[in-house]
């Protein structure tokens, strides 16, 4: 069958192949035996020896026709496609802000599952202590216009937030003291008071790097406010180029002299990579189900149904959760309540909730065993946890240690159910996240009737993601689910960071951009400083526990599941060779090292 | 209006042997009350069941089978339970939103048709401009801006918003009524305002009110449905509504999970349609204009009945009764 189908079909035209390819088994198969008229099968068959495939081990028979050259990609774009400066406050995709490295590229490349720092423009990087750092460019860079790419466009990428103080990169120049070149050398001298040395390569490894030709009219038309600068060209170093952008398409096609061809071994194994735009998830995640898309990031509750139905769908693991955790969730408590202010009842609420049920329902299986730590078990921050302090002194969920805490810390039932000390009451309380982040609602739903089963009064309250934004940024809210540091090169500090930080604290009312509940706490400030600092690794997971010390003692949040840092689901009916587990050449990612795979997948199709 | 009390005399007078035969059910109302009757049952039928709807009893999404008649939803918890659960809160809704829009409705219908002239204008005015505005906009915007969303908050908006055209059939039914007879005499008599309007607008235009109400409890279990639906119902409580949105969230048509949507999408459907049409046969009990088919039964009912005038009109003329004989012919039938 796999020898025979692709011949067979080959030579049909590539409309009818597409659409065959969309039926189901069973009604492609139908199709195929209708005869030529109707165009060929689109049934899936035994991997063979093809690696990268299905979690099921199957393998589509390709595409024929201008589609078996290309990959389509979704999840990243959703409205219409209107502005290309990377800068601006919502840009298209592929010039938003770390995403896949198709058109711009970083100095350095993350790698989620080693954590790791892989080269990108730059060929090398070393770090002195934690004093500076230094980067040395890759040769022979060129620009998609075929000007010369040269230390002064990063430098100068870099300057844009000394330009326009409202630029996220702006943040790069309170960790960093000078940025000068030398030859092709760039060297960086961090901040001596804050030394924060995951940051600054957290952002070298974030930051796409523009030419300095094309931004420098822009702050000039714009008078130095890049953000507000509308562009419909994104003129890259990328190994593709931004061909098309319309309200239902993003079109990339592949840069022929693309300066990579040797750094990675080869040019893109596509001729041109297509984002579809979709309203919905559902319209993406039928269109991937039946194989019109190759790979995505939207959020497909029970993937496994698909592989489990014959799908040729895979993820990087083959076993649950399927996806390599990087994020965390957290469920933030606002510590300026009457009740919220008190670490036993906080660790008694991080005890009420049912964490497996979460996992299992919320998340559709996506999320392991949640620990009690602020660092993630797993991929690049693994080697920073101290597992056996997390069991020991951490929490599971147990609705009657939880009430034993609540009783032990003074507090008692009263007439209506809900435990109360001094005549407060623990409750009522509103769990607030935005509405339509489904899996969100879902898991605060939970989280509301594990805690009104302890006797804490609390309902769930989905406003607008603007809304929800702007209650948590000002400290006017209860209880809240809400994003910290994903897993990136600043990671487990920034997340401690996020949360615990007492560094700017401001009053509620105003915007916060960490530590949203406003926990306050004598010491941390001090212990973050230590573990930003840290000159090596042993110092640096000392630190870490440190903190992870005091956050089981206080509680100041605490994660309801993890998350991956990226979707990464591929269905292999036209490219095989896609990163798993067994398979882990390039790791299960967009952004960051993500790119590698590009330059890898293997055509199915004749 | 002599017409209308010399034929209630006649029914009175005229015995009959079977009350209920006379409202004339038809085959409509037994089918609407039915269905009426069993989504009121399953309603409560949830307060017995061993399954609470909060709880645990299997994993996502979970095909029926297993002693789940019905599987479970994308919580695990069982969609039977959550669907009786839904149920009794979409009528709780739908009754205390019919009976704020019929009360709002009816009152401002009310004093607008008896009172009229400028305080006419002026509520009619206010009805026509909330009629104009959408009402799920407004129910929308106002459930956002709500900080908390109980039920009673939700029906309460609901009822808020869905009174307008209530008022409006109201107001032409009591304009016509004002001009009648009895109003003149009642306001001769000393009646005052408040009592004219209960004691003698309101009696004539009841009927039109309680289909009034039936359909706006079937309009406000719909409304709760779409409000829900978007995300915006109560919060921590189960409604049909908010089935389907967790339904729709956990994306239940693509994964192919029926028994997470179709349940509640049908007993949207019945308890919809059997109030639309418990409203509508009702609306024929009330105006016999409207009975329709059942010819042969008219006829025959029009043979019975004259047959009993006649005999009643056989043993008056032998008590020397004093009932006219244009009158008698009245009897024959509702014309």
């Amino acid at each position: 069958m796999t020898e025979l189908e692709p011949r067979r079909i080959s030579d049909r035209t590539s409309r009818r192949r597409f659409m065959a390819a969309t039926g189901t088994l069973g009604g492609a198969a139908a199709l195929a035996a209708c005869g030529g008229a109707t165009g060929g099968g689109g049934g899936q068959s035994d991997s063979g020896d093809l690696v990268g495939v299905g979690n099921n081990g199957q393998a589509g028979t390709g595409r024929s026709g201008d589609g078996a050259d290309q990959l389509f990609i979704a999840g990243f774009q959703w409205g219409p496609p209107t502005n290309f400066n990377t800068f601006a406050g919502a840009p298209a995709w592929p010039a938003s802000s770390n995403v896949a490295q198709y058109v711009y590229e970083t100095l350095l490349r993350f790698h989620i599952v080693s954590g790791e720092l892989l080269p990108g423009l730059a060929a090398s990087h070393e770090i002195t202590g934690n004093e500076s750092i230094s980067l040395t460019l890759q040769e022979g860079i060129t620009w998609h216009d075929g000007s010369e790419f040269t230390v002064d466009d990063v430098l100068y990428t870099f300057e844009l937030g000394k330009i326009d103080p409202g630029l996220g990169i702006a943040s790069f120049w309170t960790e960093v003291d000078e940025m000068t070149a030398e030859g092709s050398t760039i060297n960086i001298s961090l901040n001596t008071e804050r030394k924060n040395v995951g940051a600054v390569l957290a952002q070298l490894a974030q930051q796409f790097i523009v030419p300095k030709a094309v931004f420098e009219k822009a702050a000039e038309e714009t008078g130095n406010k890049v953000a507000s600068w509308e562009t419909d060209e994104a003129i890259g170093t990328g190994p593709f180029t931004l061909e098309l952008a319309d309200q239902t398409q993003v079109i990339l096609a592949r840069n022929e002299d693309y300066w990579g061809e040797d750094f990675y071994g080869a040019l893109p194994a596509m001729t041109k990579i297509i984002h579809p735009i979709f309203k919905s998830n559902e319209d993406g995640n039928l269109k991937f189900q039946n194989g019109e898309l190759d790979v995505m990031q939207q959020f497909v509750p029970q993937i496994s149904k698909m592989w489990d139905s014959g799908k040729p769908v895979g993820t990087y693991l083959q076993e649950e959760p399927y996806f390599v955790p990087g994020s965390m969730p957290m469920f933030l408590m606002n510590t300026t309540k009457p009740g919220l202010d008190d670490a036993a009842v906080r660790k008694a609420l991080a005890h009420a909730v049912d964490y497996a049920s979460i996992a299992e329902t919320a998340m559709s299986g996506y999320s392991s065993q949640v620990l009690a730590s602020l660092v993630i078990p797993d991929g690049a921050e693994d080697q920073w946890i101290d597992r056996d302090k997390a069991d020991s002194d951490g929490w599971t969920f147990d609705a009657a240690k939880a009430e034993t805490l609540l009783q032990e810390a003074g507090y008692a039932k009263g007439d209506d159910g809900f435990y109360a000390k001094d005549g407060e009451k623990l409750g009522p309380w509103k769990l607030i996240t935005p509405q339509g982040w489904t899996d969100w609602n879902a898991a605060l739903e939970i989280v509301a009737k594990n805690f009104q089963a302890i006797g804490v009064d609390a309902a769930t309250n989905f406003p607008q993601e603007a809304q929800t934004s702007t209650a948590i940024q000002n400290g006017d809210f209860d209880m809240a689910c809400w994003y910290v540091a994903g897993t990136n090169p600043s990671t487990p500090w920034q997340r401690f960071s996020d949360v615990m930080s007492n560094v700017e604290m401001v009053d509620l009312g105003q915007t916060a951009y960490r530590n949203f509940g406003r926990w306050e706490n004598a010491e941390v400030n001090d212990l973050l400083e230590v573990a930003a600092a840290a000159p090596d690794d042993a110092s640096k997971k000392e630190a870490i526990t440190a903190l992870d010390d005091l956050y089981r003692v206080e509680v100041p949040a605490f994660p309801l599941m993890y998350r991956p840092d990226e979707f990464f689901e591929f269905n292999a009916s036209n490219w095989s060779n896609w990163p798993t587990e067994d398979n882990d050449y390039a790791p299960p990612m967009f952004r960051g090292a993500g790119n590698e795979w590009i330059f890898q997948l293997k055509k199915i199709g004749a | 209006m002599s017409t209308v009390n010399s034929s209630m005399a006649e029914e009175t007078a005229a015995p009959r042997a079977n009350t209920l035969r006379s409202f004339n059910f038809s085959a409509r109302f037994w089918v609407s009350l039915v269905l009426v009757a069993f989504v009121i049952a399953m309603g409560l039928f949830g307060l017995v069941y061993p399954t609470g709807p909060g709880e645990k009893v299997g994993s996502l999404y979970d095909a029926p089978g297993n002693g789940l008649l019905l599987g479970t939803d994308n919580f695990g918890h069982d969609v039977l339970a959550v669907l009786m659960a839904g149920t009794r809160t979409s009528l709780i809704i739908g009754l205390v939103a019919g009976t704020v829009a019929t009360t709002i409705g009816v009152s401002v219908g009310l004093l607008a048709g008896y009172v009229g002239g400028w305080f006419e204008e002026l509520l009619m005015g206010v009805t026509n401009v909330v009629l104009a505005i959408p009402s799920i906009v407004v129910l929308i915007l106002i459930s956002m801006s709500l900080p908390e969303s109980t039920i009673w908050s939700l029906a309460i908006v609901i009822g808020i918003t869905s009174w307008p055209w209530t008022a409006r059939a109201v107001r032409a039914q009591a304009s016509s009524v004002a001009t009648r007879e009895h109003i003149d005499v009642a306001r001769l008599s000393g009646a005052r305002l408040p009592g004219i309007l209960l004691k003698d607008v309101l009696p004539y235009i009841l009927s039109y009110a309680v289909m009034a109400f039936v359909l706006q409890v079937a309009g406000a279990i719909l409304a709760e449905a779409a409000l829900s639906m978007l995300g915006l119902g109560p919060s921590g409580a189960n409604s049909l509504g908010t089935q389907l949105h967790w339904a729709l969230a956990f994306q239940a048509v693509a994964s192919g999970a029926w028994w997470a949507f179709l349940p509640p999408t049908i007993v949207l459907t019945l308890v919809s349609f059997g109030f639309l049409l418990l409203q509508a046969s009702l609306d024929e009990v009330f105006n016999p204009r409207l009975r329709r088919g059942k010819r042969k039964q008219m006829k025959q009912a029009a043979a019975r009945r004259a047959e009993e005038a006649r005999s009643l009109a056989q043993h008056r003329t032998v008590d020397a009764s004093t009932v006219s004989p244009p009158d008698r012919t009245r009897a024959g039938g509702p014309s």
